[in-house]
């Protein structure tokens, strides 16, 4: 049959073939939708495949340390401009937070510790807040996480730099000296005015260092960012200060492996945990370090003592806030595992693991070690 | 509704309509199989990435036994060794030592770094540990 050939004059016959040629007009329409369907779908599986994708990034001079940021993004490009983005903000903390340098137009921890016994300096509400959950800390750990412990670490710090330069000369800071720094380690001297929005250092010769917090601090900050402009998924490691953006785009938990802290051993890590939107937060002996008559002593160092804790090879924090995680990490390395363990069971969302130097694993009651499922 | 008008359709159909048919199935499988393939032939084999302050300076087959000097203008240097499918650095400029002392990398997303010479060598590629970011 042909379009235009009209079987006249048989009435019945012209309207069934009326009905025929409709249902052939439908049928054709039909597969068509049909087949736009199909490869729209065989399309659309690819796309989802590979959209968005997943990018890496990495920047220095924050922290003193390398940052790594893991995210997806549209474009190589998109996912550039947003890792510049995160770099300015962390670069910002960095300098209110460093202590050995001073940056125009900025009062920053340098400046107070410079004004230390002289006047109250005013801060950027970024560090009021810093020093007052420093502070916080400070007694929630019963000293062992301090952030007016200058004097002493300053101390550690020169000792430590000479002998990693010169390792035949490599010295312990002479008992007497440590003793006579640690007079000027008075918390209550960290003198916080919220009205003025200022610090003062009632001590001439205390010294403020954050190191066991202001990173982990300024890590929370950036990931809130991270949200703000866009990113949903990433996770972030700023010197192995391990925070994580929401889970990774299909849905999991981020995979974040305790590094073990046996170097020259095979396993390169000795437990996973899964983050969704958590912090993981290791402090350890095995990196900063260095030796003195073959003896390592680490960066780490406990106020109770003036020395590096000899507790642990490492100890790892889980909490919902990276600032938290960094503390507790800090004071948990100062401190026995039976007193460690109580702190920790004691705090809400709060989780850690110890690797004793023999290599002994042990675990708060609720942590969770990462499963496939 | 689709699926209850395509069998009807297939009945009264002409043959340029059959023809249609399949070719666009037919391009619709080759699109699919293609797009595949070439997703598999682009996962290349594992490699050591050599960055300088985050930028690339060179890329090493983790399968291929070799060393490279990595050295800079201001003469700090790292020697990257590439052996057994692992990477590792054997001897550096740093003071600290602590990309020496880390053990050799080999999975996907390990990383050895230097921080007083701004090196990262990341493992691109490499067996799935399971693994997003390491805590140290």
């Amino acid at each position: 049959m042909r379009d235009g050939e009209i079987s006249f004059p048989y009435p019945l016959l012209y309207l069934r073939e009326l009905r025929c040629r409709r249902m052939k007009k439908i049928c054709r329409a039909g597969i068509l939708v049909a087949v736009v369907i199909v490869f729209a779908g065989l399309v659309c599986m690819q796309y989802r495949d590979q959209n968005p994708q997943r990018y890496e990034g990495q920047f220095f001079d924050c922290f003193d340390t390398v940052t790594m940021i893991t995210g997806y993004a549209d474009s190589q490009q998109d996912f550039s401009e947003k890792l510049e983005l995160l770099q300015a903000k962390l670069v910002y903390y960095h300098q209110l937070y460093d202590i050995y340098h001073t940056y125009d137009g900025v009062n920053n921890l340098k400046t107070i510790n410079d004004n230390a016994g002289v006047e109250a300096v005013k801060v950027d509400a970024e560090i009021f807040d810093l020093l007052k959950f420093g502070k916080e800390m400070y007694d929630k750990t019963e000293g062992r996480l301090h952030i007016a412990y200058g004097s002493v670490l300053s101390l550690w710090h020169e000792y430590r730099e000479e002998g990693l330069r010169n390792p035949l000369q490599a010295k312990l800071p002479p008992q007497a000296e440590l003793e006579a720094r640690a007079a000027h380690i008075d918390i209550e001297k960290v003198i916080l005015d919220e009205q003025s929005s200022t610090v003062y250092l009632a001590d001439a010769q205390m010294s403020l260092d954050v190191g066991s917090i202001g990173k982990g601090y300024a890590v929370q900050k950036l990931a809130a960012y991270a949200r703000e402009i866009g990113l949903k998924h990433a996770l972030i490691s700023v010197g192995g200060n391990v925070c994580a953006v929401g889970e990774r785009a299909d849905g999991t938990p981020w995979r974040v492996g305790i590094e073990n802290p046996t170097l020259d051993s095979e396993k390169p890590y000795l437990a996973a945990v899964g983050l969704s939107d958590g912090c993981l937060v290791t402090s350890g002996d095995y990196q900063r370090y260095y030796e003195v008559d073959g003896e390592r002593y680490c960066h780490i160092i406990d106020p109770e003592t003036n020395m590096p804790p000899q507790y642990f090879a490492s100890v790892s924090v889980q909490a919902e806030d990276s600032g938290v995680a960094d503390a507790l990490s800090t004071s948990l390395f100062n401190m026995e595992y039976a007193q460690g363990v109580s702190l920790v069971d004691n705090m809400e969302g709060v989780e850690a693991m110890w690797v004793g130097k023999d290599g002994e694993i042990r675990y708060s009651s609720g942590f969770k070690v990462y499963e496939e499922k | 509704m689709v699926k209850s008008v395509i069998p009807a359709g297939l009945k009264s159909m002409k043959k340029n309509d059959l023809k249609l048919l399949a070719v666009l199935l037919g391009l619709a499988l080759a699109a699919f199989v293609g797009m595949s393939l070439y997703a598999r032939f682009t996962t290349k084999e594992p490699q050591a990435v050599v960055l300088l302050d985050g930028k690339e300076r060179g890329r090493y087959s983790l399968s291929e036994e070799t060393v490279v000097e990595i050295r800079q203008e201001d003469g700090s240097y790292n020697i990257l060794q590439i052996r057994d499918g692992k990477a590792e650095i054997t001897e550096a400029s740093c003071p600290d030592k602590i990309c020496v002392n880390h053990r050799p990398v080999r999975g996907q997303g390990e990383s050895l770094v230097c921080l007083p010479n701004r090196l990262v060598v990341e493992i691109e590629n490499g067996e799935d540990l399971g693994i997003d970011a390491g805590t140290r």
